[in-house]
């Protein structure tokens, strides 16, 4: 298994927003996100009994296309398990990702680092705003399958070509005496992409060794809020 | 009033007991549809009479639209979409000089649903069509560079419209079985690249051609409701209220899989995704031979 790239946390500490963080995976693959709520929300989007959760993001260059779009859905679809929403009904919670990475132009596109980094600095975005009840962290990293079988978490950019299988894994964590397991799958997306198939050992495997590396992640994000090593009582930031 | 209405005070006059019954438990799906499901699911059956786990009829029918390249239509269960291809021809980009391109979009007009609104495409529409563009890459169903008409000057574009004419759930497998269906009956004109003229010619009389078809993709959907129950092919009533959509793409002829997506807080109770690819498998096990395109 290939050793994940050094985990970049920053809070630049956005003026207008509630919360924001930059994470990133080595300096190639990283993003930006800021949240702001619970606020004020459009007549159109207000839910009786829970607050709306909206997300957009946006991509390095041109104007948010289709795919930005279909990040943005996944993002949300990622988060959502994570946030406890109806404890402030009526209003609203937006996030905004900023990547800042360049995706290629042309020919297959390997987006899945990207996508782990938005969702955790999504993550790392909401636990700085503080103001939404969560259930836990999301983390999410990537995992490639190369032609030799090799497997490797969070593949470098120049390795993506090798890779005929891969996919983003995204993992709900939440620390608790009683939890078995603390974390639970709450996002994949397993393809071939050379054109050829898996069976589902490949994909159980993946899934275990993003698990194992999430561990990394989950880490790195504790630490950048706890500096020093001293234990910080924040509850509002984890629920069991 | 023969018949007493224990629900409201007044009842409605001139329908039988049977039409009365009938609105009162479509009123209580109207109002509370997620207990009105959850009311089904404790018997083991869905709203439509469908087991947890059963699929809808699906019929394909091919080669109607005569103006376009190749077209189909796919009805599952009420879920309609009409898939049309077109053929232009496009210069390649530079530093792919011998590939085409593949352009899918799926559209979901007001016309299909009430939730969807008249104007520019509403995020489901964008969402899928991007959902559909990376299933149809991630199968290889066309190898690009069989577009080449002549490298690094003339290729075709294939534009793959689909527009759904009644929405009931279930928009991306529908979509999919008719892009495939449509690209299958798709036929190109002979054509030729003339380096004196610089212009590309394609021929009336000579007979068309089919694509290069390298492998079929189809998929099966599901949805999580309450976090443990698994429903296959959700419909329009279902899936607002289910968390989670997983969905599994297969290849036709050797049922392995191409890709598999979860989104969403998987089960608590059984490893769902491993449910549903047996599920999936199983599915296209049995209507393998329906679906001969």
């Amino acid at each position: 298994m290939g050793s994940s790239r050094p985990i970049e946390i920053s809070f630049d500490g956005l003026a207008r927003v509630d919360g924001s963080a930059r994470f990133g995976f080595g300096d190639a693959t990283a993003a930006l996100a800021s949240v702001s709520g619970p606020i004020e929300v459009r007549l159109a989007s207000e839910l009786p009994s829970q607050a709306t959760f909206d997300v957009s993001v946006r991509p390095l260059s041109n104007v948010p296309s289709t795919e930005s779009k279909s990040q943005a859905s996944s993002i949300r679809s990622a988060l959502a398990p994570s946030l406890i929403l109806n404890k402030n009904p009526r209003t609203l919670i937006q996030l905004v990702v900023q990547t800042l990475s360049p995706t290629p132009i042309s020919g297959p596109k390997w987006t899945d680092g990207l996508l782990g980094a938005m969702i955790n600095a999504s993550t790392l975005a909401l636990l700085n705003a503080g103001s939404v009840p969560m259930r836990g962290a999301v983390c999410a990293i990537a995992v490639g399958k190369a032609q030799g079988g090799e497997l490797l978490v969070d593949p470098e950019e120049d390795r993506t070509d090798e890779l005929v299988q891969g996919g983003c894994f995204a993992f709900m964590v939440a620390d608790g005496a009683r939890l078995g397991s603390n974390s639970t799958s709450v996002w994949t997306n397993w393809r071939t992409l050379k054109g050829g198939t898996f069976n589902e050992t490949e994909i159980a495997e993946a899934r275990e060794a993003a698990r194992d590396a999430v561990k990394r992640v989950y880490a790195a994000m504790k630490s950048s809020f706890l500096p020093g090593g001293a234990s910080d009582p924040d509850e509002e930031k984890m629920e069991t | 009033m023969a018949y007493a209405a224990p629900i409201q005070p007044t009842a409605p006059t001139g329908l039988s007991p049977q039409e009365n019954e009938a609105l009162q438990a479509s009123i209580f799906q109207r109002l509370h549809p997620r207990a009105y499901l959850e009311r089904f699911l404790a018997e083991g059956f869905r709203p439509d009479g469908r087991t947890l786990e059963g699929w809808r009829d699906v019929s394909v029918n091919t080669g109607s639209i005569s103006t376009a390249d190749g077209s189909a239509l796919v009805r599952l269960g009420n879920t309609t979409v009409v898939c049309g291809v077109k053929a232009e021809i496009a210069e390649p980009e530079l530093d792919a000089g011998n590939r085409g391109f593949l352009v899918p979009n799926l559209d979901l007009p007001a016309m299909c649903s009430p939730r969807f609104k008249p104007g520019p495409p509403a995020d489901d529409a964008q969402v899928l069509s991007d959902r559909l563009n990376e299933a149809l890459i991630a199968s290889n169903i066309l190898p690009l560079e069989s577009l080449c008409i002549q490298p690094n000057k003339s290729v075709w574009v294939l534009y793959v419209d689909a527009t759904c004419i009644n929405y009931d759930g279930n928009a991306f497998d529908a979509t999919l079985l008719a892009m495939v269906a449509a690209l299958k009956n798709t036929r190109l004109p002979k054509t030729t690249y003339d380096e004196l003229t610089k212009r590309t010619i394609c021929s009336r009389k000579a007979e068309r051609i089919p694509l290069d078809i390298k492998r079929t993709p189809v998929s099966a959907s599901f949805g999580i409701f309450d976090s443990n129950r698994i429903l296959s092919d959700p419909t329009a009533f279902e899936e607002p209220l289910l968390d989670t959509t997983l969905t599994v793409l297969l290849d036709n002829s050797t049922r392995e899989l191409i890709s598999v997506s979860q989104f969403g807080l998987g089960s608590a109770s059984t490893d769902a995704l491993g449910s549903c690819i047996q599920a999936a498998k199983k599915r296209w096990g049995e209507s393998k031979d329906r679906i001969q395109l």
